[in-house]
């Protein structure tokens, strides 16, 4: 037997001596009795005596107690000084498991029947590994998917990493091994014998395995710090996987025409990774209903021999659906073998509820140029009111979707979207900070939706009110005069608000071309059917989503696929952290900090990553340059650490204590 | 692990180790003697009616031997005694001068000991208030048969004395005394009896109650009231929990009395031990009365007084 010595001899001496001096004064504090008080101690006195013959007996017994309260300190002391048998080894190891939880090892190949994955048959070599283990090598598991995340800390106990390798799951993010390798070579800075063992299929982007350094850099060389030091490190490869014939979605895109909102196409890229010609069936689905296309229009791959192709494919003209959310789904044909990879048979997309706009304008005169720009889209149904039908009959004109006012405004906003054109001082949504003279416009948001594709600077404006947006009001500046705005969006109670400072009448914007872009522009912002609004996200990588309305959220709440596994995830900015792990529909919605909750916004995720689909496992893995091989069996030492038993011990003893205790035995 | 093991505040059964005087539970004895408690004795006092016929005052004879008129006994002649006495028939009998010794018809005296000493302020409710609520009842008695009643509250000395008083309508002054007579002290019952026999010549009934938890020992107090010519009626109290007590662990036990302090470990036996040693105590008090043919009584102070006082009625030591 040896001792670790975690803890250096002569400080576990001086914690010994102090805890011995502290047990037995809390042993003669514990012989203090208590006062008890007796009519008759006479009484007391003749049962004494008649037992007095016991008492060196009963003296025995008490010293008994202290004894073991003395042997229990020392067992604690000596498991702490780490006892182990057999002798320290100097060739033990410290291992990191980097087991592969990629997406590309839910390949069903972990078998014949493809009722195992190859992840199953990592987790079986991970055990084996953990199984040969010497009793002085010490392992950590470390689950490698688009994040890394180390399971444990380095520990000798065989079951529990085990356990630890029993309970990993695979998610349907691509591996990140560059972030794997730092996480590993970090745990193992400092220790002896580090050892790095991959499990997995070698599905890594080719630019990460090159980025490994097996050599420190000269001394005053630039370091290269997107590289991975792997200085000193052994890392070696264990190859699971057999399966290559996966055919797989690899893009899947849906987009709106500009000029008929109402339909859309879709663009979806399937390629074969396999070495044989096969065949594949693909579906679209809006929601459950299957729309494109029948039985009767099979899809056809590239044929052998050309592995790698990709054939792409484009629906055109399809009509918008009830749900919108599409979904791509590729089928085998009878006859065939199943595709080893169904992750990647299925694709999402998300499209954005598209309706006919019925957009009310409230108008002093006739302004034909304003309804001609409303004109010019077919899915836009204009109509006209003057102020005092307004007035009369405001419950018909909060009915449409939006309300253009033209140089004229209501005493309170509406509650619906609104534009307003040269509003009235006193009535203006946002408040007026001054007036202007021939203004022109210097500066413009780009970013802002509005303001997409839209040029102001060579517009001209008899006169414009100045505006003093509000941040805290959710007023945003987008078109200025040396930073006098005079363009103004503003988000009030779910409803958005477009202030004009200048009036139709005396500019001439409607003869521009940018007119009729802004107002489409600005009645998409109000459907919130942004063209760029991305719907479509790949897992694995963390994403900012924007959050309607979320000034003042903090946080939101995201809800996976399955509908039931929520986590709360940080929202900065108006802007929400999304880290899909898992393919398919997410909804996000974001919290007030009154308790309410914003309107759930849903986004699609997808695999989207040929290197995963590329499911053919790598026999060899070549690193930085080095190809690795397999780990060779570990030396058998069996060094076993005590401390656990002596623990087990100390408390096997303290509860005889406490027993004999109470039962007056020891006393 | 006794290391561990939390240090717990045992309450015994009294609060405090400070003389029964000082402490105000026992100290206070202005709710003893309420409107309840008279009518109780009222009650009890017609249960006694019931059980003693007689109806003329001071019906109730001492043992005494004298010149009364009905025959008690014989004795033997001795020089001296009057010859009226002698029974000259049974001289031509048996050939012996016996003389014929008749009762003498006098008022009863009863003086009721109550014993107030720190060991009886131990108990829930204290001994003291019991052994004076039965002191009380028994003055009642007394007091309504028209017998010379005195309450001689004890402790290391006689700590007062209510003078003798007959008429149910003195139960006030009795209870005023009880009240605020002088309280405390160790129980020397020896020394109390000596002084009592001194301080009373007329012979007559003496009820003791007490614990008789005295470190001398209970006979020499009792026999001192029998060779007096007293005739000593002992009433032992106690508490349940003094004769099982329900103590565990190392305890240093102090003697209330005398401050005395043991330590002891109490172990499940050494209890049983202490449980058989405390019966056998009163088991020795109570053959010593016996032998003695001592009217005995021995009570728990759960037991309501009021049937104590109807076991004393039933068994005929009190009302003669």
């Amino acid at each position: 037997m040896s001792l670790l010595g975690p803890i250096p001899m002569n400080v576990l001496l001086y914690f010994g001596a102090g805890a011995a001096l502290l047990a037995v004064t809390a042993y003669i504090i514990k012989m203090r009795r208590r006062r008890f008080e007796v009519p008759f101690s006479a009484l007391w006195r003749r049962v004494i005596d008649q037992r007095d013959p016991n008492s060196l007996w009963k003296h025995l017994k008490r010293l008994l107690s202290l004894l073991f309260i003395l042997l229990i300190l020392a067992i604690v002391l000596f498991a702490a000084a780490g006892p182990m048998w057999g002798v320290s080894d100097h060739d033990a190891k410290n291992v990191v498991i980097l087991l592969d939880a990629s997406a590309s090892m839910k390949a069903k190949d972990g078998d014949k029947d493809g009722t195992r994955t190859r992840f199953d048959d990592a987790k079986k070599k991970a055990e084996d590994l953990i199984d040969s283990m010497g009793g002085g090598d010490t392992a950590m598991v470390m689950r490698m998917d688009g994040q890394t995340t180390p399971l444990g800390r380095f520990s000798s106990d065989g079951p529990m990493l085990k356990k630890l390798v029993e309970g990993v799951l695979p998610t349907d993010t691509p591996a990140d091994l560059h972030r794997a390798l730092g996480a590993a070579a970090d745990a193992l800075r400092d220790r002896k014998n580090p050892l790095i063992v991959i499990i997995s299929d070698g599905a890594f982007p080719a630019d990460q395995i090159a980025q490994a350094r097996w050599i420190a850099p000269k001394p005053g060389a630039p370091e290269d710090l997107a590289s991975i030091d792997l200085t000193g490190m052994d890392v070696r490869y264990i190859p699971v996987g057999s399966r290559s014939d996966n055919v797989g979605i690899v893009a899947f895109n849906v987009r709106r025409y500009v000029d008929n909102k109402a339909a859309y196409e879709v663009f979806i890229e399937v390629e074969n990774f396999g070495t044989e010609k096969t065949e594949r069936r693909i579906s679209l689905f809006d929601g459950e209903l299957e729309i494109f296309p029948d039985e009767n229009h099979p899809f056809e791959l590239a044929p052998a021999g050309e592995p790698g192709a990709r054939v792409r494919k484009i629906y055109k003209e399809l009509p918008t659906g009830a749900t919108g959310r599409l979904r791509a789904q590729l089928s085998v044909p009878k006859g065939l073998a199943p595709d080893p990879f169904p992750l990647d048979d299925e694709a999402y997309a998300l499209l954005p509820t598209r309706k006919m706009m019925h957009v009310l304008m409230v108008m002093k005169h006739e302004d034909i140029p304003l309804r001609a720009a409303l004109l010019t889209y077919d899915n836009i149904d204009p109509e006209e009111a003057t102020p005092q039908e307004y007035e009369a009959d405001h419950t018909t004109a909060w009915k449409h979707d939006a309300i253009v006012f033209d140089d004229w405004a209501p005493a309170e906003p509406p509650p619906v979207n609104a534009i307003y054109f040269h509003p009235d001082a006193d009535k203006s949504p946002v408040a007026i900070k001054k007036d202007l003279k021939d203004p022109h416009v210097t500066e413009i948001d780009e970013a802002h939706p509005v303001m997409r594709w839209i040029g102001l600077s060579d517009t001209h404006f008899d006169e414009s009110h100045v505006f003093a947006p509000d941040k805290g009001k959710n007023e945003q500046a987008l078109a200025s005069m040396a930073g006098d705005p005079i363009l103004v969006a503003k988000r009030d109670q779910g409803h958005k608000y477009l202030v004009f400072g200048f009036s139709l009448t005396g500019s001439d914007i409607y003869l521009r071309v940018a007119f009729p872009l802004l107002m489409v522009n600005a009645l998409d912002w109000f459907a919130g059917d942004d063209a760029d609004l991305l719907t479509t996200y790949a897992t694995g990588v963390r994403q900012r989503v924007v959050l309607d309305g979320g000034a003042n959220v903090r946080e939101a709440e995201l809800v996976a696929p399955d509908g039931k596994t929520k986590v709360m995830t940080p929202v900065v900015d108006g802007l929400a952290t999304f880290y899909a792990d898992r393919v398919g529909v997410w909804r996000v919605a974001g919290k007030l900090p009154d308790g309410h909750t914003l309107p759930p916004i849903d986004l699609a995720a997808n695999l989207a990553n040929p290197i995963e689909s590329k499911i053919a496992p790598a026999k060899n893995l070549v690193l930085g340059g080095q190809k690795l091989r397999e780990p060779e069996p570990f030396a058998m030492t069996r060094n076993q650490e005590l401390w656990i038993y002596f623990l087990i011990a100390a408390v096997a003893l303290l509860s005889i204590e406490w027993i004999t205790y109470h039962r007056r035995i020891t006393v | 692990m006794a290391l561990l093991r939390p240090r717990r505040v045992e309450r015994g059964p009294r609060r405090a180790a400070t003389p029964a005087a000082r402490d105000p539970r026992v100290a206070d004895r202005s709710a003893l003697f309420d409107d309840r408690f008279l009518k109780t004795l009222e009650h009890l006092h017609m249960v006694s009616r019931k059980v003693f016929a007689g109806n003329l005052r001071a019906e109730r004879r001492t043992r005494k031997v004298g010149g009364g008129i009905e025959f008690a006994d014989h004795r033997t002649y001795s020089r001296g005694d009057d010859f009226r006495y002698i029974d000259w028939n049974l001289y031509g009998r048996i050939d012996k001068l016996l003389l014929r010794l008749f009762e003498e018809e006098e008022d009863l005296h009863i003086y009721i000991m109550v014993d107030c000493s720190d060991s009886m302020a131990i108990g829930t409710p204290p001994k003291m208030h019991y052994a004076m609520k039965v002191a009380a009842a028994l003055t009642y008695i007394g007091l309504a048969n028209l017998d010379r009643v005195a309450i001689i509250p004890f402790g290391d000395k006689l700590l007062g004395r209510l003078p003798p008083a007959r008429g149910k309508n003195r139960i006030h002054r009795v209870f005023e005394f009880l009240r605020t007579c002088e309280i405390g002290g160790k129980t020397e019952l020896a020394e109390c009896a000596k002084t009592f026999v001194t301080q009373n010549k007329r012979r007559g009934m003496v009820v003791v109650i007490s614990d008789f938890y005295d470190p001398d020992g209970f006979e020499q107090g009792i026999n001192t009231l029998r060779y007096n010519k007293f005739e000593p009626f002992v009433l032992q109290v106690y508490d349940l929990r003094e004769a099982d007590p329900e103590l565990h662990g190392d305890l240093a036990l102090v003697d209330c009395e005398t401050g005395d302090t043991r330590e002891v470990t109490v172990s499940r036996s050494l209890l049983e031990a202490y449980k058989r040693e405390h019966a056998k105590y009163c088991e020795e008090l109570e053959a010593f009365c016996t032998k003695r043919a001592l009217p005995f009584f021995r009570t728990h102070t759960a037991l309501p007084f009021e049937e104590l006082i109807l076991r004393i009625f039933r068994s005929g030591g009190f009302l003669r």
